[in-house]
């Protein structure tokens, strides 16, 4: 026999041997002794939490000769089989490479028989998520009522590419990452056990690399074996991890902080000579900065970072010299940088490139602080500027907006109301945009606080609206706060050919538009060059066209 | 090829041999790296270490040989079909797996250009990389292990290959095609320390053209527009060295970016064109090259989603311009 990876040889045998999934080994194991086991189960997880291991466990525990037990004798023939993964009642199914309903077919007409000699037929399907549609629903039926001698086990790592009919059909295990501490305390039994010499330190530098994953830290071991060999010296496995040296760290940390850029990129140049991943060396760099960030909001940050002693307090002190958002902005950029990183195709010059914009952040400015200067700012303004429009103000409005003179129906006393209506129409139409357009339409027929007319041509669509009992309620309470007393709102019908009713805001808006046409056309047709146009090509004017709207 | 002909790498040889000595050779091994670094040599050199029948890699005996030629009954490679591997591909492999070996004492497989799997294959693959039947080793060679699924990367013992130093390419080149120190370091700094690029047939596009490209580069200006879209069209044209010309342009505002912030020129990658480097770090800052750059990058990931390439080069050149 080959050599067997640790990740394989130490795959774990008993509920026991599974560290980090407690729930999981507990729910499970209470069922067996109750002897209330489910048909189907599935174990979803990230890669590496042992799902499989699970399955093959509880394999072992329902079929064990020495009797339904939830821990396994692991001596026995079944369980022997088992462990060696060639056991006749269960069956270990790939679906990944079985995916097709054609071998769930052939899996249907399989369950039909009894189990050779153990209590149960097992059927593991591992990957189950590759299964296709099909492949899934022709399991549902036996999914929800298989025979009595079969248990299902599924185990994936994407359980949100199985469809809902065959969660609900299913006792659904959710694997948890294993935390740091637990990885790194069973690789010290594993250490242990293959006669390693390997430091604390290093283990646990392992198994943060394994992310959670048994099976990553494993390989990692195995990786830092094959390295070292039986003895493991710390060196060895920080270089073969590709760890930066805490120094270089340190020292490019320093060189963001003060603006350094030259020595930030100093330090890219050493870490590039020394061969190490640009990328290990932005992931360590987060970290520091994480840390930091920690340190800052966090009284007693020792737990959360893993950290003791001397690096603790190497980071509590640096972090002192920055403010929090220095460091979030710093933390942001790098994070965009990694995933940057991934997919560049010049690596270095990526990196190199979010150094020296880290080094050349322009110090932020404490947003409390410059919230409160603007406040200040504002008062100060607002001592001497008049005080936002709220009066009601029968003063004449500013000359730019009074209408053309061209106007000469517009009758006299509309014009000095005139900033109230419009103001309130204006005011309106702030708040509710829909009313706001209705009352542009309408004339201002008397405004005489308290009463405010509002004239509609006889039968419009808007009249109906305005005397709606509700809309009116609205609108009177709005007039109410823009002229600051009590508004009595009148509608009433107009003829339409009636010319001694002022103007509605529209219309004004209108006239002064065919206004200003017409002068532009009296403009151009003056224009010595358009005459001179004329003369010559003997052409005609048809239209004219201001070119500051809609064109060019 | 054996261990000791493959130029670096020391690390990684390291690991292999004492993986060999002492009978601990993982079932399945990632090697990562960028291109054209040698990842397939050290796997040829590992297959062969294997198979040999005098148990050293020897690169005389039968069975070295045959591993040369890739005629090894045992030596199966599983290579992109087209652009991907597909599903059918890994199942033809993995029927050929349940067979005992022939000749050697395990099967051997590799996998090249491994992130180009399918999602099937690549699901396909996971039972057999985690438990391959009897004595096979597996070894996938990928340039980007980022692209492939977690659960691939954890079931395999990683082994991570870094770069070759400049300095070693550019011996290296002067060696064996006898060119001058300038040039060679150019060649070396823009082939990013892979031997493939570097000895490619891209020699004459990173020297001669590159000279002619950024003089046109530099020479544009953001009041004229018709050399810009000019220049945009030529460079749109040729879709193959597109991705190259773009790397020089990088390495030129990187050069820029560099000279800005003081460091020496020996860090420069145009040593030949320090004179324009200098000249147009005179009339840039940072924040300005840090802009152009970014939008190199922006379009390199365009030009991977097929963006229109004429509008995309306008657009850049406009940008590198301004």
């Amino acid at each position: 026999m080959a050599y067997l990876v640790l990740a394989r040889k130490w795959r774990p045998q008993n509920f026991t041997d599974l560290i980090g999934q407690e729930h999981v080994s507990q729910t499970l194991a209470n069922a067996i002794r109750s002897g209330r086991v489910h048909h189907a189960f599935l174990f979803t997880g990230a890669r590496g939490v042992g799902k499989t291991s699970a399955a093959r466990i509880l394999a072992k525990a329902l079929n064990c000769e020495a009797g339904l037990s939830d821990q396994p004798c692991g001596t026995c023939a079944s369980c022997m089989e088992i462990t060696a993964s060639h056991g006749l009642d269960v069956i270990e199914i790939d679906g990944a490479s079985n995916t097709g309903v054609d071998d769930v077919r052939e899996l249907r007409e399989n369950i039909r028989y009894l189990p050779n000699r153990s209590r149960f037929k097992i059927f593991i399907i591992d990957e189950v998520h590759m299964l296709s549609t099909n492949a899934f629903n022709a399991l549902l039926k036996t999914l929800e009522e298989p025979p009595e001698h079969a248990k299902f086990i599924f185990a994936t790592t994407e359980p949100h590419k199985i469809p809902i009919t065959i969660l609900s059909r299913c006792q659904r295990f959710d694997f948890r990452k294993i935390p740091t501490s637990r990885v790194a305390g069973r690789l010290r039994e594993i250490a242990d056990a293959e006669k390693l010499t390997i430091s604390d330190r290093s283990l646990s530098l392992i198994a943060r690399q394994g992310e959670g994953s048994m099976r990553d830290a494993l390989s990692t071991l195995d990786q830092v074996i094959a390295f070292s060999g039986d003895e493991v010296e710390d060196d060895a496995v920080q270089t073969l991890l590709g760890m930066v040296d805490r120094r270089l760290l340190l020292d490019t940390v320093e060189a963001v902080l003060q603006r350094d850029s030259r020595r930030a990129l100093d330090a890219v140049r050493r870490i590039d000579q020394l061969g190490l991943a640009l990328k290990q060396f932005t992931q360590d760099l987060l970290e520091m900065f994480r840390g930091m960030v920690i340190c800052k909001v966090v009284e007693d940050p020792a737990e959360m970072l893993d950290l003791v002693g001397d690096e603790l307090k190497g980071l509590k002190t640096l972090a002192e010299e920055a403010s929090l958002e220095d460091l979030q902005r710093v933390v942001t950029l790098l994070l965009k940088t990694q995933s940057e990183l991934v997919n560049s195709n010049y690596p270095l010059l990526t990196l190199e490139m979010s150094l020296v914009r880290l080094a050349n952040l322009s110090p932020s400015q404490n947003l409390a602080r410059l919230i409160s200067h603007i406040e200040s700012l504002e008062k100060r303004l607002g001592e001497t500027a008049p005080p936002p429009r709220k009066m009601p103000s029968a003063q004449p409005r500013p000359a730019q907006e009074t209408p053309p003179p061209k106007k000469p129906e517009a009758p006299v006393a509309v014009k000095t109301a005139n900033k109230g209506w419009q103001g309130l129409v204006e005011q309106v139409r702030q708040s509710r945009p829909m009313l706001g357009s209705v009352l542009e339409h309408g004339r201002p027929l008397k405004l005489e606080l308290p009463t405010l007319e509002i004239g509609y041509p006889n039968g419009s669509f808007m009249i109906s609206q305005l005397q709606e009992q509700q809309i009116t309620q609205d609108l009177e309470a709005l007039a109410t706060a823009y002229f600051g007393q009590p508004v009595k709102l009148l509608v009433s019908g107009i003829d339409s050919s009636q010319q001694s009713a002022p103007p509605s805001l529209v219309e004004t808006r209108q006239a002064k538009e065919t206004d200003r046409m017409r002068r532009l056309r009296e403009d151009a047709v003056g224009h010595p060059a358009l005459k001179s146009v004329q003369e010559i090509f003997n052409g005609t004017i048809k239209k004219v066209i201001p070119i500051d709207k809609g064109f060019v | 090829m054996t261990f000791d002909q493959i130029l670096g790498h020391e690390h990684q040889k390291e690991i292999l041999r004492r993986g060999l000595v002492n009978g601990r050779i993982a079932h399945a091994y990632l090697f990562s790296g960028p291109d054209g670094i040698g990842k397939r040599l050290m796997a040829m050199a590992l297959a062969r270490a294997i198979v040999c029948l005098e148990q050293r890699g020897c690169g005389h005996c039968q069975a070295c040989r045959k591993i040369d030629h890739q005629n090894h009954p045992d030596l199966h490679i599983l290579e992109p079909d087209g652009s991907s591997i597909k599903i059918e591909q890994v199942r033809a492999f993995q029927r050929d797996l349940n067979l005992k070996p022939l000749e050697a004492s395990r099967k051997i497989c590799m996998i090249e250009q491994a992130e180009t799997m399918t999602a099937g294959a690549a699901n396909a693959l996971l039972k057999t990389l985690e438990e391959p039947r009897g004595d096979t080793l597996l070894i996938l060679l990928t340039a980007q292990p980022n692209r492939l699924l977690e659960t691939i990367r954890s079931r395999c013992q990683p082994l991570p290959f870094t770069r070759h130093p400049n300095s070693r390419i550019q011996a290296e080149l002067e060696k064996q095609l006898g060119i001058d120190a300038t040039e060679s370091h150019v060649l070396a700094a823009l082939s990013e320390g892979s031997f493939k690029k570097a000895f490619g047939k891209d020699r004459e596009l990173y020297l001669e053209q590159r000279r002619d490209l950024l003089k046109t580069l530099t020479g544009l200006s953001s009041g004229s527009i018709l050399p810009i879209l000019d220049f945009a069209e030529q460079l749109a044209a040729d879709k193959t060295i597109l991705i190259d010309i773009l790397e020089i342009f990088q390495a030129f505002f990187r050069d820029v970016l560099m000279t800005l912030e003081g460091r020496g020129d020996e860090e420069l990658v145009n040593l030949d064109l320090k004179h324009k480097v200098h000249r147009v770090a005179a009339h840039e800052n940072v924040a300005s090259i840090l802009d152009k750059l970014d939008a190199l990058m922006t379009v390199r990931r365009q030009l991977d989603r097929n963006v229109n390439r004429q509008l995309a080069m306008e657009v850049l050149l406009l940008k590198l311009a301004a």
